[in-house]
């Protein structure tokens, strides 16, 4: 028996003894170990490592050479305001008086609505947003810029946003918020938005300012949320038309949703511009904000239909079966079983299309309307002693752009998170 | 009373009860609601183009368009009539979208495969292209690429990349095969067709071979040898007993001008140039989230599978991952195509004449509405096309249980 035990002195120098564990090798651990697995496992992927590093360096430091040196990004400051609000607060669309206030008592409503959100969903994600928001807007109070008719009172409104924020919050907090209060406080913060913005005749203050000269960043804005609070409800509404068992009802829907997603939404602008005026009275007050605006909802919607008709289609049968044999009609089968589980399971598309809606709204250029792309171009074209800063301000629009759809992205992906999406 | 509710039952029901009659009656209804608005509507323009004397009908298809168009891939001529001009139109559009949608499926695919590559540098900068590119608007891109193209040096001074590749700010030049006529570009077309189909056949044999008789045959290689030995002799015949070669092949040189002015090879104008450039770089971010999406959804075992049977990374890629991704794959790959040739439309903005553009500036001289119904039409057949050569595709590829 002695004799299969090993010596005990052995057993003392053996390095691989119990109890003794030793430290993993340098090479696998660590910085050096994750080195080696995500940078260097093969000679190839060495040699891609090699190669993306330098392609980043470079880049790096010429695009960050550029920035700082080679660039001029004066022609920012000087297009700036236009780039906030286009023709809004001209001599021409606001005669006489400063314009510029309405449309920061109207953002003043959004960050409140953040406030509100924040207080009511109490969560890491409405915090970090709300107040992303609010200390980016308090900053451009304090950037060393002067814009045409613009004084102080701008910058003092711009640091109002933080009280409003606040009080959103504290209301939400401390009196509570429901979901319909939250819709309701949408409509009317709207509806009270777009008072603000188009004025009131009559009113000294409200110098009414033609949608003609609205532009800018708030025209892209405006367009999107329109476009966006509305194409979902269509969206769903097409949908379920297009998947239901009435014939006629199906080829309506068939026929308005390919029509639109067949045409390019370029063409669909540019033929409600010549169309709609000849098709209704020639007295009949066509806006060409309002029907840029019918024209990007419906085209998204169309989109928007298709997404939530994948949804619906990828349940299982199961589901709605279950909803009926419990004595479920029909139509609260679709609302309160199929509907929800369907958006769920597609909210990535969904987002995805109002990003690119969002996207979109830079192409009502075509009907002559100046959101903040197009006067930024004519700018240029304008001012020929700019055009050699064209570059500065497509990549800043880039940037601006590039901030708002990032942000919605991460949003969706939070919700995504909370929802347990993939998870069931 | 009691008689009415008589008459008003069917089935049984009264038939403000019975789901039939009152689905139904929703239908009518709607229906008829449609039919109207879009009648008053059509009848509406109609009028106002009576009573405000505008133009109108198909009578001006015939009459010549009389305007430049800018860039044309097939010959234009101002004295054309306006059914050519806009067949002109549309030819453009469809070249820029088929060798887009070529450009930024390659370039989706390298970029989705990158940014699943394990090489963590390789994956963050694929993650870098797609979040910048899919998140910017198009317009913002197009109008990017526009100064970047006008910050060139011009003609004279422009760049030449290896004796062959002409990079200035009027456009980019390049080596060309051009067809001497349009008999010579047939017979061409047929031998490249002929030459194709007898590689594809060698490519079979081969296959069946290295599958049944389990010898090595490399048929990949065998088929492109074999299309391109016999595309080269017969060629070679077709040139010795026509006298001329099918094509000629000419490089871009610059001639002195005033301006400068580049002659021969095969010169895509400026505003080609960029909206190719921006439909691909945009296109593929897109593509290569599909692509990513696609390759994870194959199980993981299948990739465990096929590296524990001693197939490379590569080879696993290429036989095992990627030919199940492509079921996931080819539908929103469809959609990323149309969404190209839709997205063409913003030509305009940068100076390039497509359907839209084109057809914008029609409007001028000849009815809108006329024109409009023909557009709409030729997108909705381009649309259409796509999505019958993907569902070809889809069903050619789909499991089919053996």
């Amino acid at each position: 028996m002695a004799t299969t035990q090993p010596p005990a002195a052995t057993r003392q120098t053996n390095p691989g003894a119990p109890g003794q564990r030793l430290p993993p090798p340098i090479t696998e651990v660590g910085v050096i170990g994750w080195m080696r697995v995500n940078l260097f496992s093969s000679w190839f992927n060495s040699i891609l490592t090699i190669i993306s590093l330098a392609v980043t360096v470079l880049a790096l430091f010429y695009g960050l050479r550029w920035v700082i040196a080679g660039a001029d990004w004066t022609v920012i400051g000087v297009l700036g305001g236009q780039m906030v609000i286009g023709q809004y607060n001209t001599e021409g669309s606001c005669p006489g008086q400063n314009c510029f206030w309405r449309p920061q008592v109207a953002l003043l409503l959004v960050t409140a609505l953040f406030g509100l959100a924040w207080g009511m969903a109490g969560n890491a994600v409405a915090r970090r947003l709300s107040i992303g928001v609010v200390v980016v807007l308090t900053l451009f109070a304090f950037l060393p810029y002067s814009f045409d008719r613009m004084g102080m009172d701008v910058r003092l409104l711009l640091v109002a946003n933080i009280p409003a924020l606040l009080l959103g919050w504290a209301v939400a907090h401390y009196i509570g918020m429901s979901v319909r209060g939250i819709v309701i406080y949408v409509v009317v913060a709207f509806i009270l938005s777009v008072i603000l913005l188009r004025g009131l005749p009559g009113i000294p203050g409200l110098h009414p300012v033609l949608v003609l000269h609205w532009g800018g960043l708030t025209l892209n804005l405006l367009l999107a949320v329109v476009g966006i609070g509305l194409s979902l409800p269509i969206g769903v509404a097409l949908a379920l038309g297009r998947r239901s068992n009435l014939p006629v009802v199906k080829l309506l829907c068939v026929v308005f949703i390919e029509v639109f997603r067949g045409v390019p939404l370029i063409t669909l602008l540019f033929m409600s511009q010549v169309l709609v005026p000849l098709a209704f009275p020639e007295d009949f007050n066509t806006n060409s904000l309002l029907r840029a605006g019918i024209i990007i909802t419906l085209f998204s919607s169309a989109y928007m239909a298709e997404n939530i008709r994948g949804g619906l289609q990828a349940l299982s049968p199961g589901q709605a079966e279950a909803a009926r044999a419990l004595g479920l009609p029909g139509w609260q089968t679709t609302m309160l079983v199929s509907l929800p589980q369907a958006i769920r399971n597609v909210i990535p598309a969904i987002v995805g299309q109002f990003i690119s809606l969002y996207k979109d709204t830079t192409l009502v250029y075509i009907i002559g309307m100046l959101d903040v792309l197009e006067i930024s171009r004519a700018f240029i074209q304008g001012n020929t002693q700019y055009i050699s800063s064209a570059k500065e301000v497509f990549i800043f629009l880039a940037l601006v752009f590039w901030v708002f759809t990032y942000t919605m992205s991460y949003v969706s992906g939070k919700v995504e998170e909370h929802l347990g999406v993939g998870q069931r | 009373m009691a008689q009415l509710r008589s008459i008003l039952t069917y089935q049984g029901v009264e038939v403000w009860r019975h789901t039939k009659v009152l689905q139904w009656t929703l239908q009518i209804v709607s229906g008829i609601v449609v039919v109207v608005l879009v009648a008053w509507f059509f009848a509406n323009i109609a009028n106002a183009v009576q009573d405000r004397e505008i133009p109108h009908g198909w009578g001006f298809l015939d009459r010549e368009y009389q305007t430049p168009i800018g860039h044309t891939f097939i010959p234009y001529e101002s004295s054309d009539p306006f059914a050519y001009a806009l067949g002109a139109a549309a030819v453009n559009t469809i070249v820029v979208s088929i060798v887009g949608v070529i450009l930024a499926t390659m370039l989706g695919i390298f970029i989705g495969v990158a940014r699943l590559s394990t090489n963590w540098m390789v994956s963050k900068l694929a993650t870098v292209y797609i979040e910048f590119f899919r998140n910017v608007p198009l317009l913002v891109q197009l109008f990017f690429w526009f100064y970047i193209i006008l910050s060139l040096p011009p003609i004279r001074e422009g760049y030449v990349v290896g004796g062959g590749l002409f990079i200035n700010n009027s456009g980019l030049s390049l080596p060309f095969p051009n067809p001497t006529g349009f008999g010579p570009l047939l017979v061409w077309a047929l031998l490249a067709a002929g030459a194709l189909a007898a590689g594809n056949v060698a490519f079979r044999m081969l296959t069946a071979r290295e599958v049944h008789a389990g010898q090595r045959s490399y048929p990949i290689t065998g088929g492109l040898v074999t299309a391109v030995v016999i595309g080269a002799v017969a060629w070679i015949v077709v040139s010795l007993v026509a006298g001329e070669s099918p094509l000629v092949i000419t490089s871009p040189e610059r001639e002195e001008g005033l301006f400068g002015h580049i002659a021969g090879g095969f010169t895509a104008p400026a505003g080609l140039v960029i909206l190719l450039v921006g439909l691909v770089t945009y296109t593929a971010s897109f593509i290569a989230e599909i692509v990513r999406a696609g390759i994870l959804s194959v199980r993981r075992g299948q990739t465990e599978a096929s590296r524990a049977l001693g197939l490379t990374p590569l080879e696993t890629l290429r036989y095992v991952t990627f030919p199940q991704a492509l079921r996931v794959i080819i539908p929103p790959l469809i959609s990323q195509f149309l969404n190209l040739t839709k997205n063409s439309s913003l030509a305009g903005a940068i100076g390039y004449s497509d359907l839209t553009n084109v057809a914008k500036t029609m409007t001028q001289t000849a009815p809108a509405v006329s024109i409009f119904l023909l557009i709409m039409a030729a997108y909705l057949a381009m649309s259409l096309t796509y999505s019958l050569i993907g569902n070809l595709y889809n069903r050619h590829i789909r499991f089919t249980g053996n």
